[in-house]
């Protein structure tokens, strides 16, 4: 229902869903599937272009670096700190996602009781599990299961796996020398038709476009459900506060800037039953701390003070390690084999846990302009330079590695700049706990040793190590509003649901308690979709 | 009006007064001048791409980076950064700088005695070439827009493209076109089997 009253228009709902990248759309598609409560989603961005433009935008892309999705993002929004990317729009960031989906480890949900680390969530993988699955049949994932010890799961993935590559295949070989079992990565791309979209053509360009459908991104969900009028969707709408109602401790509305193409905007006021913020690791916990009123001076859902802190998230070492073997990169080079064999205990009598990836790589084989010696390479000598080099080939070799999160690795309100609505925008920093800090040198020396020690299986050499930090920053970042049974410590219980505020939930990213060493965003999925079920059941 | 005198005018004038319509008219001038007297760059890319295209496929390999050229926008948002909130965007037109680097190719050729740099041998044509990459100080291929010479921007498009890498490991890889699936683990055929 949409009204005026007063100058804002208002408009009501049963449920408010705040942000509408993948783990909003996990929670409207069960809601919508499972419940008949009227649905609106409030997203600040754009809508995103159809499928139909996708080619194009894609040829740009691939011609002139050009961003696929133009407008993608809210202008001055410049922040402190390693933000993991400017995109805000219909979809979030899995519009640009590389769709790469492995489930986390039982031993992640785990570690102080397992290893004496960190702190241990307040559900296990078993809890998770049929989540996992739901959302991997959701959003459609091809995969191969690896050794169940290593890799357990209850029922098949929905798609066979993306085949391996010939230089995957060859990869593979070469990772077993060295006692490594590695299996095609999981991945959001149909190795089949599926859910209406088409089949993956390896054409390679998943990060940061797929041009054919065949990578799963919200857009897609968020079509069907508009189509079907089961929820409403907001575009260009910016919440700036959660407002309490007078009399309890409930949410009673969210105030919001339909946002005009001059920088302004017109006031919207969103009530409902229930609200769930779905807006990711950064704009959940900094829409958190920008309600703040008499009654809650440091914003809603903070009675602990931990909103916005332990921010978490993983680091890694990489290798790019020459092979006497001849390989034809390009062939479906985003593509990747995983080995889940270090992500349970540590092998070593320290904590250090990481997955492991290996792909096809040019790096050091792509053509050039100046021999060995300096000298300039013209006509046929840049080409005989090139294929000289290329009868043997390199591979790119990634761990990440689980870094545990420190309070004060933290989003705060940089109150030195502020967005055109006059809020504060978030200042992030990333900042390992003393017990990780204190095993970083000795992670990286481990890593670089297992990348030798590849090498050597393969009489292979490492050309370079390479950390990707930076920026001081941690990859697939989450947390900042941290499930927990002590409302003393946590923001929200078990299920997303923020301790101080019985109807006004946080979803996915933010609830993280730890961030592994794999890529996280199924995770995000999972447990978004178990808090749908939650909030489903309480309504 | 001579060619030369035209492009640097039109230059001169964009870098005097950056203002978009003034470098809207230079890149036009500029493409307009690719297409009206193509030879110089036809040269060029005889001169430095692989002597295995042939004629044909060299001026395919220009003509393909003309079209390159003359797309090409200026203050266009580029892909994001990760892990960063920083945006970019693209640069002014090389188009401009490129045409000027043509005509300077054409002014050492007709001090050398010669009517143009196409009507030189290849051997005088590479000898031009080398000494202006070293007087740029090039020393890799750069992405295409930061060249800071036409000859390897030149060099930087076709070396992307899907073809050079085929000839380079004398492979049907075609890297970023829709393939099936289901040939993947295949080792990819040798051209020539493909092309007989
Ligand atoms: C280039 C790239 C590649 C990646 N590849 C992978 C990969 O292969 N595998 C993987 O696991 N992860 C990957 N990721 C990470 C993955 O994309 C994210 O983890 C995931 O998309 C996060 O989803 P989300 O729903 O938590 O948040 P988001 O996608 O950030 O969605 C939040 C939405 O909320 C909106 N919003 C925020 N604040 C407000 C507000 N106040 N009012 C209204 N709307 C608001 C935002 O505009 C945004 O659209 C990648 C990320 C990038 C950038
Ligand atoms: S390889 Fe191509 S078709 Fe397949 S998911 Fe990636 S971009 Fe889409």
């Amino acid at each position: 229902m949409s009204a005026f009253i007063g100058k804002a228009r208002v408009i009501e709902s049963d449920i408010c869903i705040i942000g509408s990248g993948i783990s909003a759309a996990m929670v409207a598609d069960r809601l919508a599937r499972t419940t008949s409560r009227s649905i609106v989603v409030v997203e600040a961005g754009d809508d995103v272009p159809p499928l139909g433009q996708r080619y194009p935008l894609r040829e740009r892309y691939q011609q002139y670096g050009e961003s696929p999705w133009p407008n993608d993002h809210l202008e001055g929004y410049e922040i402190e700190g390693p933000l993991q990317s400017r995109s805000m729009q219909v979809g979030g960031l899995a519009m640009h996602w590389g769709g790469v989906t492995p489930r986390w480890s039982p031993a992640d949900f785990r570690a102080r009781s397992m290893f004496g680390v960190g702190t241990d969530w307040p559900i296990s993988y078993d809890e998770l599990e049929p989540f996992y699955q739901e959302a991997e049949e959701l959003i459609g994932v091809a995969g191969e299961q690896g050794p169940p010890s290593m890799d357990p799961r209850s029922r098949p993935f929905p798609m066979a796996p993306i085949p391996l590559t010939y230089n995957l295949t060859l990869l593979k070989e070469w990772a077993a020398k060295s006692g490594i079992a590695t299996w095609s990565q999981p991945v959001a791309k149909n190795s089949r038709p599926f859910d209406g979209r088409a089949q993956c053509c390896r054409n390679d360009t998943c990060f940061p476009i797929c041009p054919t459908g065949a990578k799963y991104s919200p857009d897609f969900t968020w079509n069907r459900l508009r189509k079907t009028r089961r929820i409403t969707l907001y575009p260009r709408t910016l919440v700036r506060k959660l407002v309490l109602h007078d009399s309890s401790k409930r949410i009673a509305a969210a105030h919001a800037v339909q946002r005009d193409a001059k920088g302004g905007g017109i006031p919207v006021e969103f009530r409902a039953k229930t609200f769930v913020v779905a807006a990711g690791y950064v704009w959940s916990s900094h829409l958190l701390l920008l309600s703040q009123s008499s009654r809650t001076p440091d914003g809603v859902a903070n009675r602990s003070g931990t909103v916005g802190k332990y921010l978490a998230g993983h680091r890694n070492q990489q290798a790019f390690i020459a092979l006497p073997m001849r390989m034809f990169p390009g062939m479906n080079g985003q593509h990747s084999l995983l080995s889940k064999q270090f992500m349970g205990a540590p092998a070593g009598d320290r904590y250090l846990r990481h997955d492991l990836r290996l792909w096809e790589s040019s790096f050091a084989r792509g053509p050039r302009l100046r021999g060995d010696d300096g000298s300039l390479l013209l006509g046929d000598e840049i080409m005989k330079d090139w294929r000289e080099r290329t009868k043997t080939g390199v591979a790119r070799v990634r761990a990440y590695y689980d870094v545990i999160p420190d309070r004060s690795s933290e989003l705060t309100l940089d109150r030195s700049r502020t967005n055109a609505f006059g809020d504060p925008l978030p200042k992030l920093a990333f900042r390992d706990a003393p017990e990780s800090a204190a095993l970083r040198a000795y992670s990286t020396t481990t890593l670089q040793a297992l990348f030798q020690k590849m090498a050597r299986a393969g009489d292979g050499t490492v050309l370079q190590t390479v950390e990707d930090d930076g920026r001081g920053w941690q990859d697939h970042p989450a947390g900042g509003c941290r499930m927990g049974d002590d409302p003393a410590t946590s923001v929200v219980d078990k299920w997303g649901r923020t301790h101080d505020h019985e109807n006004l939930f946080v979803v996915g990213a933010p609830n993280c308690v730890s961030g592994s060493c794999a890529n996280a965003t199924l995770t995000f999925c999972a447990l978004s979709l178990r808090s749908a079920r939650e909030i489903g059941r309480t309504m | 009006m001579h060619p030369l005198s035209r492009r640097t005018f039109l230059t001169t004038l964009a870098a005097a007064l950056p203002a978009a319509a003034f470098v809207r008219s230079a890149h036009a001038a500029a493409i307009d001048d690719l297409a009206s007297s193509p030879d110089t760059l036809r040269a060029l890319g005889e001169t430095v791409l692989p002597a295995e295209l042939g004629r044909a496929g060299s001026a395919a390999a220009v003509a393909d980076f003309q079209r390159w050229v003359a797309n090409y926008r200026e203050n266009a948002e580029l892909l994001h950064g990760y892990g960063t909130s920083t945006l970019s965007r693209s640069g002014p037109t090389p188009a401009t700088r490129w045409m000027i680097q043509l005509d300077a190719l054409d002014a050492t050729a007709r001090r050398s005695g010669a009517r143009s740099f196409d009507a030189l041998p290849l051997d005088r044509r590479r000898a031009i070439v080398r000494a202006e990459l070293d007087s740029v100080k090039a020393d890799r291929l750069s992405p295409v827009g930061r060249a800071p010479h036409v000859a390897l921007a030149l060099l930087s498009h076709w070396y992307a493209s899907a073809d050079a890498t085929d000839r380079c490991y004398d492979a049907r890889i075609l890297k970023e076109s829709c393939r099936p699936l289901a040939s993947s683990g295949r080792k990819p055929l040798p051209l020539a089997g493909v092309r007989a």
